[in-house]
């Protein structure tokens, strides 16, 4: 039976889609029966994050409104035809399409097959997210370390809670362990503290993101990307494995810490 | 690099604490869903309400104020009173 994960923010803009992208992936590689459902309608972007934009023939609410079968909407990701799949969203249709209830449905007919159900919620506290969280067993909240994205992350909190949904956990995203440093960015203590939510995952900013979302890849496939490690750090732990956490602290010498702190002297 | 800081005497608090200051403040705001306009309003009332007990010397020095404590949020008033002696 599957568990499923719903990846959300409030914000938009903090990584969400990259975040399912690459914990989709990461999970998969370990084996799991992973799909990946993208309830941003009238905004997909799911498909192009894995890289299957041009795979798609049915969506979301062709399967919620009947027009095909659950299965063959299934995109199968190539890296992984066994056990990756999206549900890609629909593009123009109206977003009012799916219900919660018709999410249910389909992550009950879907959690017989996969041992991961992975839901990329919209940004926004309306009709989307209720969806996407409504089937959810378990919640990851995305934030960047900047105010109004931690803001916003806090009244997810609270809307988690009043949909009688436990324990939610927190992913901070971008972090800049310069700035950090330098003491321009909030720290992963500092957020935590805010909001008050368990600690899942931190995730470096990273450049190696765009390229690999511009090669439609992702991160996790890449040995190099210090957001991929982070990324299956984070998968790892959704599988029950107690893994530290990622030490992001930019290696400066000394010269390049007085540079930085006279830049910043008001 | 709390020492540095501290050898090159900058006194500035930092724009990630300053971050962190402020939104604590929005959030408790946020989480009691009172508006900067009504906690005014509040403020005026408990104003008046003081007023008809003691003698309050500068309201503009009244200062009300909600913060966020270990387990629950605070609403703080600190008021001013007048030290003139009973003639």
């Amino acid at each position: 039976m599957a568990q499923v994960i719903t990846i959300t923010s409030g914000k938009g803009g903090v990584g969400k889609t990259t975040t399912t992208a690459n914990l989709a992936t990461s999970l998969a590689m370990q084996g799991q029966r992973v799909v990946a459902i993208d309830a941003d309608i009238g905004l997909r972007n799911l498909d192009v994050v894995m890289g299957l934009e041009n795979r798609i023939v049915y969506d979301l609410v062709d399967v919620v409104e009947g027009r095909c079968r659950t299965r063959q909407a299934l995109i199968k990701d190539k890296r992984f035809p066994d056990n990756l799949f999206l549900l890609p969203a629909a593009q123009t249709r109206d977003k009012d399409a799916v219900t919660p209830d018709d999410m249910i449905a389909l992550c009950n007919e879907l959690r017989r097959e996969f041992d991961f159900i992975l839901i990329d919620s919209p940004a926004g506290i309306e009709g989307g997210f209720k969806n996407a969280i409504a089937p959810a067993d378990h919640i990851l909240i995305v934030t960047t370390p900047e105010m109004s994205a931690v803001r916003d992350a806090d009244r997810i909190v609270g809307l988690v809670e009043a949909y009688e949904k436990s324990n939610p956990k927190l992913i901070i995203n971008r972090i800049k362990a310069r700035m950090v440093a330098r003491g321009d960015m909030m720290d992963t203590p500092d957020v935590v503290e805010i909001l008050a939510i368990d600690l899942i995952g931190i995730v470096p900013d990273d450049e190696s993101i765009v390229v690999s979302t511009n090669r439609g890849e992702v991160a996790v496939l890449d040995r190099d990307s210090m957001a991929g490690k982070a990324y299956n750090n984070i998968a790892n732990r959704l599988l029950g494995h107690d893994i530290p956490f990622l030490v992001l602290d930019e290696k400066q010498g000394l010269w390049a810490q007085l540079v930085s702190m006279f830049r910043t002297r008001r | 690099m709390g020492f540095l800081d501290n050898l090159f005497g900058r006194k500035q608090p930092t724009s990630s604490s300053v971050a962190k200051e402020r939104l604590l403040t929005v959030l408790v705001h946020d989480r009691v869903h009172l508006s900067p306009h009504d906690m005014d309003e509040m403020k005026r009332e408990i104003i008046a309400v003081i007023e008809r007990y003691v003698e309050v010397t500068n309201p503009e020095a009244i200062e009300v104020t909600l913060t966020r404590g270990e387990a629950t949020d605070h609403l703080k008033a600190d008021i001013p009173l007048g030290r003139s002696r009973q003639q």
